[in-house]
C-alpha cells in the first residue's frame, strides 16, 4: 500500500528563518555549559565495557597448560585470514594431544569481529579490552603465542585498565621474537 | 606636524597593531575552546594554563614548517597575495574610535589613529581591496580549486558589498556624515538613540553582510574544505597559510568594531557623559568598546559552529533577491522619515 | 537385464550388482562406511540399510544382488526390485545406527586429523542427530602402535573392518585382525607381526573416520588448509595415481588415487613417504657456473651463453644424457638437440614386488623408462664405451635427481670431460662436476606426461609453485635449443611441445593433456 507523504509546506514565519536560526543558536548556547564528555586519553584511560572487543588472549588452565588445541577453527572462521597457526602434538601427559607449536596473529590484518573466539570450541582465544597496543614496525604487530599468554596473565584478574599499574599498559609486548 | 604629535600618533598605531594581532592570537584560542565547548569538548588545554599559549604553540608551528612553494605557481603574485588580503585587514582598524578622547600634554587626544572624514567610505574602499587578495591566491596558484575559491568570494563579495553599503546609507542619512566619530556622536544619549534600535532592518543586513564580507561560515564558500579542499589557500603552507589565517580573524576584528561602531554606539556607555569623569570616564569608553566587540567577536564564533555552509545559488539568491531590495527599501523608508522630519 | 526401480527412478543394471553400486552409478546417495569396492562385502556397518519392496526387514544394500525374477513376481509386472533410499524409515533407521556408532566415539574432531575429511562427521551432518542420548562414561582406550609408521586410536574407530580387510585380500600379509567380540572388540596386531608391510599407509587413507593415522602426517595441519592436486607417484615405474596435499610450498601427505588401469584405490609407502627425500636437499635455485673448485650465481643468459659456448668449442664430440626420471618432453627436447650421441645413465632399481591383489611395485624405479625409449631414437646400449670409441669431450646431462648415486666408473668417466652441463634441481654428486648448472623443478613440482612400463601415458601436474629463478626444465631445453640453431622453433608452452612429439612419434600422435586426463591415455590403444 502506498502512502502518501504530504510535503510540509513552510508558512510566511518559517520562511523569515530567522526564528529558525535563533533556535539553532540556542541548541549550540545550551552546548556550552554541559558537561563535556572528552576523556583526557594517556592520563585518564577510557574503560570499555564489558565484550569489548580489544586485544586476543590465548587462555590457560589453572595449572598452566595452554587451552588451545590448534584445530584451527578460528582461523577457519577469520574473514581477515589472519591467524596463523603451526599444530603439534602436544607436550602434556594425558587429556588433548595437539596443542599449537606457534600462533600468530596479524593484528594489522584482523577486524576485531570476535568470529574467532566464537568459533573456537575450547574457549582457548578471547578478545580482551586493551585497545592500545600500538608499536612501530609492521612485525611487531604480528602477536605471536607467547605474547598472548602473557596477555591472558594481564587481564584474567580483573579490568586491565582498573589496574593501579597503569605505566604497564603501554608494555604489551606484541612483538615476535625471532 | 610637531613632534610630540607625530610620537603620539605613532604610538597610537602601534597600539592599535598589537592590539589587533593580540586579539588575532586571543580570537584563535577562542574559536577553538568555544568551538570545543559547544560540542562537549575540552579544546586545546595543553599548552600553558587551560591551553591559553596554543595560538604562540601553533605560531611556532607555522613558523617551523617548510614553505612551500610550487612549481607552476605564478610566483611573484603567490607570495604577494597574502599580504595584499592581510595589509587592509590591518589597516582599516586606522579610522575607528576606540575610546573617547583623554587630555595628555595638554592636548586633547582622540583615541582613534585617523579622524578621517570619510572614514565610512575608507573602510569600504579597503575591504574592497581585501578580496584581491584571495582573487589573486586563487589565480595564482595554478589550481583548479583554488581558482573556484577565489571567483567564488569575488562574486560573493560584490553581491554582499552591495547590500552592506546601502545599509550603511540609511546610518550616513541619519547622522549626515561619514566621519564615524560624527556617528557615533549622533548615537549618543539613551539606549535608544543607538542605531541598532533606530535602524534594525539595516542592522540586519548589516551583520548578516559582514559575515559574507569575512568569509565566515555560513558564508566560506571560498574555502569549502569538502568541495574545494580548501579553496584559494589550497597551495599555501607555512607562514603564508598563517597570514591567510590571520587576516581572516584581523577582518573578523574589524568587522566587529565596525559593527560596534556604527549600530551600539562605539564606546558610548549609555545614559553616562563620558567626557565629565576625566580619565576615569576615558577608561570605561574603551572597556565598552571593548566589551560590546567582544560580544560580536563571539556571535561570529557562535555562528560559525550553529549554521551550515549555503549552497551556491542559495547564497546568491539571498543576496540580490533579498538583500538587495531590503536595503534599497530601508533606504527609502529612512530617507521618507527624514523629509517628513525635515518638513516637520 | 534387471530392471531396478530406486527412489522412484528406472535402472537397468547387469544382474549380480549390488543395490548399492547401482544407487552409486546412477547418482543416488547411500551412506555407507564398511564397503569398499576393491574389499570383500562383508555388511558390518548397517549404514547402507535400505527398504526392499516385499522383504520384511531393511536390507543391508552393500550386500543385496540385483537380480531377474520370475515374471510372476515381478513388482507392478515390470520392475525385478523396488528399493527406497529416503523414506521415513530409511531415515530414522540411519539416525539410530549412527547414534550407535556415536556411542563411544569421542568428541574430538578439534584435534582429530581426519575432521573435514570424515564419513563420520559428514554422515552425522547430514544423515545423524544433532545431539546424543548416551549419559554413560564413554569407553577410553589409549592409542596403540600398530606399526612404525601407524597409530590407532581405540575410541574413534567404528569396526567397519576395511582395515582388516585391506591386510589379508590386498597386501595379503594379515596383520591386523579384530580382537575380541562385541562391546571389547578392537583392531589389534599380534606383537611379532606388526603392520610394517610397504603397503601399511594404505589403511590411514581407507578408514572412514579417524582411528588409523599416519605418524608421518599426524597434528601437522588440517585437511582444509591443503590444496589437493592429482598428480602421479614418479617412484617406479608403475605410476600410481596420486593426489599431492601441499600448503604453500610445502608438501604435506600423499594419497592414493583411484585408477583402476594403473593402481586401483592404493599406493606404496615407497611413494607415500617418497616426498620427504625432496625436503632436505640442496636445492640449485640460480644457474650456477664453475669457478675454479666453486660455482658462482650467474642469471639466465649469462648460462645460457655458457652453455652453448661449452657445446661449441667441441660441437662434434657432444653427447645428450637423458634420464628416466624426466618428462617425455624433456627427453625429447634434449633428444632434438644432440641427434648423434645420445645415451642414459645405468637404471637405478629395486625389488619388484606383486601382492596377491595383483598391485605390483615395480623393479625400475625411475617413472619413465618406457618414455624416455619411446621418444628417444638411438640411445647407445653402453654409453661408456661410446664415450671412449667416439672421442666425447662434452656431456650435456639432464640429471636423475637425488636419486642417482654416481659410483666411481662413472665419475672418472664425467670427470675426464672437457665440459659438463646438468640440468638439475639439487647439487648432486653429478651436479657437483659440471661446468654449469641449469636449475630445473623437482620431481612433484615438474609438469609434462610421463609413460609407465605398461605404455599409459600420465599427466604429471605441478604441485608446488616455481621456486626463486628455477624455469621449467623443457624450458630451459627449448632455450638452449634456440641459441644454438637460431632457426628452431620457441615454444610458448608445453602443450606445443607434445604436439611436435607426437609428429615425430606415432605412438605419441595426438597426445594432448585433456586426452591424458586425470586416469591417463593407453599407447597400446588398449587399456593395460
Ligand atoms: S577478531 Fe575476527 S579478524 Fe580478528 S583474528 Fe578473530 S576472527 Fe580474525
Ligand atoms: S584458539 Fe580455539 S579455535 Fe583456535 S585453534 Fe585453538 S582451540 Fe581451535
Ligand atoms: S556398507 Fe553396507 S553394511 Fe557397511
Amino acid at each position: 500500500m502506498a502512502t502518501i507523504v504530504k510535503s510540509y509546506e513552510p508558512t510566511f514565519w518559517d520562511k523569515l528563518y530567522l526564528p529558525a536560526l535563533m533556535r539553532g543558536l540556542i541548541v549550540t548556547f545550551r552546548h556550552f555549559f554541559r558537561k563535556n564528555v572528552t576523556i583526557q586519553y594517556p592520563d585518564q584511560k577510557h574503560i570499555p565495557p564489558e565484550g569489548y572487543r580489544g586485544l586476543h588472549r590465548l587462555n590457560k588452565y589453572p595449572e598452566g597448560r595452554i587451552k588451545c588445541v590448534a584445530c584451527e577453527m578460528c582461523s577457519a572462521a577469520c574473514p581477515a585470514d589472519c591467524i596463523h597457526i603451526i599444530p603439534g602434538p602436544s607436550p602434556w601427559d594425558g587429556g588433548k594431544e595437539r596443542y599449537p607449536v606457534r600462533f600468530d596473529i596479524d593484528l594489522l590484518r584482523c577486524i576485531f569481529c570476535g568470529f574467532c573466539e566464537m568459533a573456537c570450541p575450547e574457549e582457548a582465544i578471547e578478545l580482551t579490552e586493551i585497545y592500545d597496543f600500538s608499536d612501530y614496525t609492521r612485525d611487531d604487530l604480528v602477536i605471536d603465542k607467547e605474547g598472548l599468554l602473557e596477555v591472558y596473565d594481564l587481564t584474567k584478574d580483573q579490568n586491565y585498565y582498573t589496574k593501579k599499574n597503569l605505566s604497564k599498559a603501554s608494555s604489551v609486548n606484541t612483538s615476535i621474537d625471532t | 606636524m610637531d613632534l610630540l604629535g607625530f610620537t603620539i600618533i605613532l604610538v597610537k598605531v602601534l597600539v592599535v597593531f598589537a592590539a589587533t594581532m593580540l586579539g588575532v592570537l586571543v580570537m584563535i584560542y577562542a574559536e577553538r575552546r568555544v568551538s570545543a565547548f559547544m560540542q562537549d569538548r575540552v579544546g586545546p588545554n595543553r599548552v600553558g594554563p587551560k591551553g591559553v599559549l596554543q595560538p604562540i604553540a601553533d605560531g611556532i608551528k607555522f613558523l617551523m614548517k617548510e614553505d612551500l612553494v610550487p612549481e607552476k605557481v605564478d610566483k611573484p603574485i603567490f607570495i604577494l597575495a597574502p599580504a595584499i588580503l592581510l595589509i587592509p585587514a590591518l589597516m582599516t582598524f586606522a579610522v575607528i574610535p576606540f575610546g573617547s578622547s583623554i587630555n595628555l600634554f595638554g592636548r586633547e587626544i582622540a583615541l582613534q589613529v585617523a579622524d578621517v572624514n570619510v572614514g565610512v567610505l575608507y573602510i569600504l574602499a579597503l575591504t574592497s581591496i581585501s578580496v584581491y587578495g584571495i582573487v589573486l591566491a586563487g589565480w595564482s596558484s595554478n589550481n583548479k580549486y583554488s581558482l573556484l575559491g577565489g571567483l567564488r568570494s569575488s562574486a560573493q563579495l560584490i553581491s554582499y558589498e552591495l547590500a552592506m553599503g546601502l545599509a550603511v546609507v540609511s546610518i550616513i542619512l541619519l547622522a549626515g556624515s561619514l566621519r564615524l566619530n560624527d556617528i557615533i556622536t549622533d548615537q549618543q544619549g539613551s539606549f535608544f538613540s543607538w542605531n541598532i534600535f533606530r535602524q534594525p532592518l539595516a542592522f540586519l543586513i548589516f551583520l548578516i553582510a559582514v559575515y559574507a564580507e569575512t568569509n565566515r561560515l555560513p558564508f566560506d564558500l571560498s574555502e569549502a574544505e569538502q568541495e574545494l579542499v580548501g579553496g584559494y589557500h589550497t597551495e599555501y603552507s607555512s607562514m603564508k597559510f598563517a597570514m591567510f589565517f590571520m587576516a581572516e580573524y584581523a577582518n573578523m576584528i574589524t568587522a566587529a568594531a565596525l559593527t560596534v561602531t556604527l549600530f551600539f554606539g562605539g564606546w558610548d556607555v549609555p545614559l553616562l557623559d563620558e567626557g565629565s569623569l576625566g580619565l576615569f570616564g576615558t577608561l570605561l569608553s574603551v572597556l565598552s568598546f571593548l566589551l560590546k566587540m567582544a560580544f560580536f567577536l563571539f556571535l561570529f564564533i557562535w555562528v560559525r559552529w550553529t549554521f551550515p555552509r549555503f549552497r551556491y545559488d542559495q547564497l546568491m539568491r539571498l543576496g540580490w533577491k533579498v538583500m538587495l531590495p531590503l536595503a534599497l527599501f530601508n533606504i527609502f523608508l529612512t530617507a521618507g522619515y527624514l523629509t517628513l522630519k525635515a518638513l516637520g | 537385464m534387471p530392471l531396478l526401480k530406486i527412489d522412484g527412478k528406472e535402472i537397468e543394471i547387469k544382474s549380480g550388482t549390488t543395490v548399492l553400486q547401482a544407487a552409486e552409478a546412477n547418482g543416488i546417495e547411500i551412506p555407507y562406511y564398511c564397503y569398499h569396492p576393491a574389499l570383500e562385502i562383508v555388511g558390518s556397518c548397517r549404514m547402507c540399510l535400505v527398504q526392499v519392496e516385499g522383504m520384511p526387514k531393511l536390507q543391508v544394500s552393500c550386500n543385496t544382488f540385483v537380480s531377474d525374477v520370475s515374471s510372476d513376481r515381478k513388482v507392478d509386472g515390470k520392475y525385478d526390485m523396488v528399493v527406497h533410499t529416503q523414506n521415513d524409515l530409511v531415515v530414522q533407521e540411519r539416525k539410530n545406527i549412527l547414534e550407535f556408532l556415536l556411542l563411544n566415539h569421542p568428541l574430538d574432531c578439534s584435534v582429530c586429523d581426519q575432521a573435514g575429511e570424515c564419513y563420520l562427521q559428514d554422515y552425522s551432518f547430514k544423515f545423524g542427530n544433532a545431539h546424543s542420548r548416551f549419559d554413560e562414561n564413554k569407553r577410553v582406550r589409549p592409542n596403540e602402535f600398530l606399526g612404525s609408521q601407524i597409530v590407532i586410536n581405540h575410541n574413534r574407530c567404528i569396526m567397519c573392518s576395511q582395515c582388516v580387510r585391506f591386510t589379508q585380500e590386498i597386501s595379503g600379509t594379515s596383520e591386523l585382525f579384530v580382537e575380541a567380540r562385541g562391546y571389547n572388540s578392537k583392531i589389534a596386531v599380534l606383537e611379532d607381526n606388526p603392520l610394517d608391510n610397504l603397503l601399511a599407509g594404505n589403511v590411514a587413507d581407507i578408514c572412514p573416520v579417524g582411528a588409523l593415522l599416519s605418524t608421518d602426517y599426524i597434528h601437522k595441519n588440517r585437511i582444509w588448509n591443503l590444496k589437493k592436486q592429482p598428480s602421479v607417484c614418479q617412484d617406479c615405474s608403475v605410476g600410481c595415481n596420486v593426489d599431492v596435499f601441499s600448503q604453500t610450498d610445502q608438501i604435506l601427505r600423499l594419497t592414493a588415487r583411484e585408477n583402476l588401469d594403473v593402481n586401483g584405490y592404493f599406493m606404496c609407502d615407497i611413494g607415500r613417504y617418497g616426498f620427504h627425500r625432496y625436503e632436505e636437499i640442496d636445492r640449485v635455485l640460480q644457474p650456477m657456473v664453475r669457478k675454479g673448485d666453486s660455482f658462482v650465481s650467474a642469471d639466465w643468459e649469462t648460462a645460457i651463453q655458457k652453455t652453448i659456448d661449452l657445446i661449441k668449442k667441441n660441437k662434434s664430440n657432444t653427447a645428450g644424457i637423458v634420464s628416466p626420471f624426466h618428462t617425455n618432453e624433456s627427453n625429447f627436447l634434449l633428444g632434438q638437440i644432440f641427434k648423434d650421441v645420445l645415451g642414459s645413465l645405468p637404471p637405478i632399481t629395486g625389488e619388484e614386488i606383486t601382492y596377491p591383489s595383483g598391485f605390483r611395485i615395480s623393479a625400475d624405479r625411475s617413472p619413465n623408462t618406457r618414455g624416455m625409449n619411446d621418444i628417444c631414437e638411438g640411445i647407445v646400449e653402453d654409453l661408456a664405451s661410446k664415450i671412449k670409441t667416439q672421442d666425447i669431450r662434452t656431456l650435456f646431462i639432464l640429471d636423475d635427481g637425488v636419486d642417482r648415486k654416481l659410483d666411481d666408473k662413472w665419475k672418472k668417466i664425467i670427470g675426464k670431460m672437457d665440459s659438463v652441463i646438468v640440468l638439475s634441481y639439487a647439487m648432486t654428486d653429478l651436479a657437483k662436476l659440471a661446468h654449469v648448472v641449469l636449475p630445473g623443478h623437482a620431481p612433484l613440482e615438474r609438469e609434462g606426461t610421463i609413460t609407465n612400463d605398461k605404455g599409459r601415458i600420465q599427466w604429471l601436474r605441478p604441485s608446488l609453485p616455481v621456486k626463486v629463478e628455477s624455469k621449467p626444465d623443457w624450458e630451459i631445453l627449448m632455450l638452449v635449443r634456440n641459441a644454438l640453431d637460431k632457426k628452431t622453433e620457441h615454444f610458448v608452452e608445453l602443450g606445443e611441445v607434445m604436439k611436435k612429439m607426437g609428429e615425430k612419434f606415432e605412438n605419441y600422435a595426438g597426445i594432448t593433456f585433456f586426452k591424458v586426463g586425470n586416469q591417463g591415455y593407453s599407447i597400446n590403444g588398449k587399456s593395460s
